[in-house]
This record gives C-alpha cells, structure tokens and sequence, in this order.
C-alpha cells in the first residue's frame, strides 16, 4: 500500500511515517506544493494525506489537479482550519475524509484504514482478521461463525483497535473517537474503560479476548 | 441630577429676582425726586406770576384787602397773609402731613413759603400741593414689577424649552449614537452635521477617540487571532510526539505515566487555543452560512455524543418539551452553542445529579443541580474562571454569549431551586 503525505511542516510528517510504518504501508512525503503535484502526476496511491497550506499553493488545487485526472487515490484532508465551510468544500471538491489538527497519529491511522477499505472495491464488506469478521454493511461481527452482539460503541471501539494493530492506544485517543470533538472538554474519560470491558467480555465470552490487551496506566493494544 | 439647561435657567431666574426687588427702591427713589422737582418748579412759578400780577393790577388798598381776603377763602391751595415786619426771609420748602378732610385721611403735602411785595408791603405767600404717598408709589411699582417679573420667567421658561429643542438637538443626537455604539461591532460612529462650533468640536474628538479605540481593539482580535494561529502548529507537532512516544516499548511504567499525565494540560491548551480561534472567527462574523434548524434534533445529537459523560457522573438527564424551537442561523454556530451548554452542564453538575434540558416556544433552557448561584456578571467573561477545574477552557460561556449576541438572541442565567438554568431565547425574524 503507498501513502503519499503533503505536509509541510517536517516533524509532523516524519511522525506520520513513522507511526504508519509499522503497518504494511509504504510511505511517501512531500512538502510543497510543487512536488506535490508532480508526486500525484506521476504516480497512483492509495492514500493521500492532503495539509491545505503548503507553501507555493493552496491544497485543494492538488485535490482539483488528482480528480480532474480522472484519478481515485484515495485523499484525508489534514488541515488546522476545521471550519465547517473548508470541510464542505474539501469534500466536495472529492476528498474522503477531513481530519482536523490537531489530531491523534491513532484517528489517522483508523481513517487511513477506513478509506483504503473502500476503496478496494470489497462487494462483500467484509474485513477478517484471522477468527473475527466485521461485516460493515450490516455492522455485524462474528467470531468464527458465531454471531456476537455489539452496541454502537464497542463495534467503533474494534474498528479502531484493528486500524491500530500492535499500536498503544491511550484513553484519550479512544475517548476522542468515540465523543469527537467533545471530548476535550472533560478531564475523565473512565467511561473508556466500561465500553473496553464490555468488549473485551464480548470477544471472552468465545475464546478470543487474547487480542485485546490493557497496558497498565496507559492504555490498550490490539495485538497480533 | 439637574439638566444642564435648568442650571442657567435658575440662576438667571435669582438674578433676575434680585434686580427687580433692587429696582423697586430705585424706581420709587426717582419717581418721587422728579414729582417733587417739578411741584417745586411748579410753585416757583406760580408765586412769580402771583407777584407779578398783582404789581401790574395796582389795586388800591381797600381793593387788596377785599381780594386777599376772598383769595385766601376761596383759593384752596395757596395763601397771601400780611407780615408785619420787612424782615428779608428766604423762601423755603417744607413737606408736612396733614389730615386732608376731603379724602378723610393723612395726605402728604409740598409746600413753599415766601414773601413777595404788593405795594411796598411785604406778604408771605404759602403754596401747598397735595404729593403720592410714598408707600402709595412703593406699591404701584412693587405691583408692576411683580408682573413683570411673572413675565419675564414666563419668557425665561418658553425659551428654554425651545432653545433647548433646537440648539441641543445635535448634543442628543451624538448622545444617542454613542449609547447604541458598541465597540466589538468594529464600526466607527457618523455624527450628522451641525453648525454649533462646541458640537461640532465634541463629535470630531469622539470621532477620533472611536477610531483610536476601534483601531486598537481590531488589533488586539487580530493579535489573539494570530497568535492562536501561530500555536496551532506547535500544539499539532507536540500531540503527534507525544503519540510515538506512547509507541516506544521500552517505555517504563512510570514514564507512561508521565507521557499520560501530559496529555492532560495538552488537551487543555488544544481547547483554549481551538476556542479562541473560534471565538475571533464569530467576532469577524465568519459564519455566513444559514439554514433551519431544529434545536431540539441538534440537542439530541449532542446528548448522544455525551451520553457517555452523562452516564460517568451518574446523572439524571431528562427532557421537557413544551414546544418548537426551530430558527435559521449557522449550523455549525447552533452546534456549538448547544454542545457547549450541554457539556456545562454536564462538567457542573454533582456526581448523581440531574440536568433537565427545556425545549420551548422559541427557547431552549439547560437546567443542572448546583449549589449556590454564580456570579453572574462575571459568567459569560473571558477567563472568569469560576470553578477549580482544569478542563474548563475558561471560555465555553463566553463563546455562547457571542454566538446569542451575533445571532441577536438573549441569553439569562439564574438560580432557581438549586439549580442553575442557562436560557436562550431566540428572536423572531
């Protein structure tokens, strides 16, 4: 899989490379708006992360530039300016999804993966990960063959555990994906570790809690 | 407080006061010297034509004797009595009162007293001549003064008041501008002309200080707007280290801690930084966009994503819907207003205690356990800070307060049964 990410500011996307590269992704940078294009020119990926402000143009002439190409390389807006307008028109203009700074490398990842999955063209829906099997049309799972029932928050949990594999994630980063913007208004978020619990009671209850994994006063791991 | 008019008004209505009771001696003083002069001049010439009209009669003896006797019955004011002896008198003037018996009362009289010659005999002749009391004329002027005293503050008062129709009218009307004026609008005041020099003066000095002031808060906005800009950046670049480091294996147990414990005032700063960008954004009136919303829906979407909060705390949340709040304005503003009462809400209220979210005719309200009332002139300030907690970005309520007031919607608080009710009622248009 190749990523390519605009970025301009260096440290940031050399953060990005590297908590992507764990993953079987392949990476690629560029920091201005110039290479940037003749990146997106020359070459196919599957996922672009797109900063708006790069020095020499504006981000969404890139993302104008791929679509008029006829290109389907999947695009995530990264961008300081999260106004309401800017998501509007980066989704217009073609981009799936928009992330807004600043942003845990763990929600990236989860988007990334979200993104790439649609983009394969799976008329099934499925993803399987070796006993588990999300069906994400009807948002069911099952653990080889059995049905298991999630609420809402525990199916958004293990979505983002699997985008995450083999990633700690800390308590912040999960509150932040399941209450978005909200959550940074409060200091607590123990209501975490009920919905981990539960989950993790969930996939117990056939054999396979083994994946899910606490990290003592830090946080949870998904590890294969 | 008296009005700048009436102050004028009542001093020239003393001063006014004063001269004419000044005036009324005066005026008596000299009524009664020109009466007297001109009764003496009067006299004067009455005794000179008396002598000399009797030296050209040349009347015998017995003839004077019989004419003097029946002048002196007849003639009422004036006497010719013989003296005996040719002593050089000199005229003089004397004022007596006298019992007048024809007006039955005590008249005062001017008299001269002089001797004239008829026939080389010498005779004293008394003229007398009834004079205006003086307490007579004191009244009358007294009286005529009073009147037009009466009249002049008549004319006083009616002047004033148009005086101060016309000539303050331009003073009111900058009084008017400025009471309306309001400084976050970042709009200078237009004074109408006027041709009063001191107005025009006043209005060209608010004029400027407006402009000086306008000026300097525009600068401030645009200081916290790029400053608040320029820590994005750096706030990004420190959540995405502090995740790899979270990443590092060989991180110990209490450097985890430590990374975790980071986060804490990182997310802090994150909403500070989030909310004054935000707040500079809806100063410059940046959300254009409108539709109908129906706050009740946006209320049960925001309930949704803090669902998990309400549960935490182990809070009573329930609902009391009286009517239809839907109105027009930025999706995103009535987003935010309502995720931010809501979480208010939410971070004040006791474990165990209950939010109550009112939905009304055109008003929403956010109701939750406290126990006292906050202070309420400080509430919707920047950084009034009225609890200990550190999550409290300090500008939650403040960034309600500019969305009510750029979408022209009023928002109360109070403190009622112990709780506290933040209320929002929208304005029809």
């Amino acid at each position: 899989m190749k990523i390519l990410v605009i970025e301009d500011e260096k440290e940031l996307a050399s953060d990005i490379v590297h908590y992507l590269s764990g993953e079987n992704y392949r990476c690629e940078t560029a920091s201005d708006f110039a290479t940037a294009k003749e990146k997106v020119s020359l070459y196919q990926y599957d996922c672009i992360l797109l900063d708006l402000m790069l020095p020499g143009g504006d981000g969404f002439d890139i993302l104008e530039h791929l679509r008029s190409q006829n290109k389907q390389d999947g695009v995530i807006i990264i961008s300081a300016k999260d106004t309401l307008e800017d998501k509007i028109k980066g989704l217009n203009i073609g981009a799936d999804d928009y992330l807004a700074k600043p942003f845990h490398h763990s929600e990236l990842a989860a988007r990334i993966h979200s993104v790439i999955r649609r983009k394969q063209f799976d008329p099934s829906n499925l993803i399987i990960q070796n006993e588990i099997k999300i069906d994400l049309l009807s948002k069911t799972v099952q653990i080889e063959g059995n049905p298991i029932l999630l609420t809402k928050k525990e199916y958004d949990l293990l979505l983002f555990f699997i985008g995450n594999k083999n990633r700690v994630l800390s308590k912040s980063a999960l509150a932040e994906h399941l209450s978005g913007d909200v959550a940074d208004m409060f200091d607590s978020h123990d209501f975490v570790y009920a919905h981990v619990k539960n989950l993790k009671k969930k996939l117990n209850e056939q054999g396979y809690a083994g994946y899910l994994k606490t990290i003592y006063g830090t946080g949870y791991k998904w590890e294969i | 407080m008296t009005k700048l008019l009436d102050k004028p008004f009542k001093a020239f209505t003393i001063y006014a006061l004063i001269i004419l009771l000044v005036s009324i001696p005066i005026y008596f003083l000299v009524v009664d010297w020109i009466w007297v002069t001109e009764i003496d001049d009067h006299h004067e010439m009455t005794m000179e034509r008396i002598e000399n009209r009797f030296k050209e009669a040349h009347l015998s003896g017995h003839d004077l004797e019989a004419i003097l006797n029946s002048w002196n019955m007849l003639q009422p004011s004036s006497s010719i009595m013989p003296i005996t002896e040719n002593i050089a008198r000199p005229d003089s003037i004397y004022e007596v009162t006298k019992y007048n018996e024809y007006e039955l009362e005590s008249d005062r009289f001017r008299g001269l007293q002089t001797v004239i010659e008829i026939d080389k005999k010498p005779y004293l002749l008394n003229i007398e001549t009834n004079v205006e009391e003086a307490y007579e004329t004191i009244f009358a002027i007294g009286l005529v003064t009073i009147l037009l005293y009466g009249l002049l503050v008549f004319g006083f008062i009616q002047l004033n008041r148009r005086i101060s129709k016309s000539a303050w009218k331009p003073f009111d009307n900058t009084l008017t501008k400025l009471k309306s004026f309001d400084l976050s609008l970042s709009k200078g005041v237009e004074f109408d002309e006027t041709d009063i020099e001191e107005f025009t003066e006043l209005n060209q000095a608010i004029t400027r200080l407006i402009a000086e002031n306008v000026n300097a808060y525009n600068q401030q906005k645009a200081f916290v707007a790029n400053a608040s800009h320029e820590l994005q950046t750096p706030i990004a670049l420190l959540k995405s280290k502090l995740d790899i480091l979270f990443q590092d294996e060989k991180l110990s147990a209490r450097q985890s801690e430590l990374v975790n414990a980071i986060q804490i005032p990182l997310a802090r700063l994150t909403r500070v930084n989030k909310n004054l960008l935000l707040l500079a954004r809806i100063d410059n009136s940046k959300f254009s966009d409108s539709s109908e919303i129906d706050f009740l829906e946006k209320i049960e979407k925001s309930e949704e994503l803090l669902q998990d909060y309400i549960s935490e705390r182990k809070l009573t949340y329930k609902k009391e819907i009286t009517g239809i709040a839907n109105v027009t304005c930025s999706l995103f503003l009535a987003e935010t207003l309502v995720n931010n009462l809501l979480s208010n809400a939410i971070r004040h209220s006791p474990v165990s205690g209950e939010i109550i979210v009112r939905i009304g005719e055109n008003e929403i309200a956010f109701l939750n356990s406290g126990v006292e009332r906050l202070k309420e002139e400080t509430l919707f300030k920047r950084f009034s800070i009225s609890t200990t907690e550190t999550t409290n970005s300090g500008l939650g309520l403040a960034i309600v307060k500019e969305i009510c007031k750029q979408n022209g919607w009023e928002i109360n608080y109070d403190f009622l049964d112990h709780f506290h009710i933040f209320s929002v009622r929208f304005s029809k248009f």
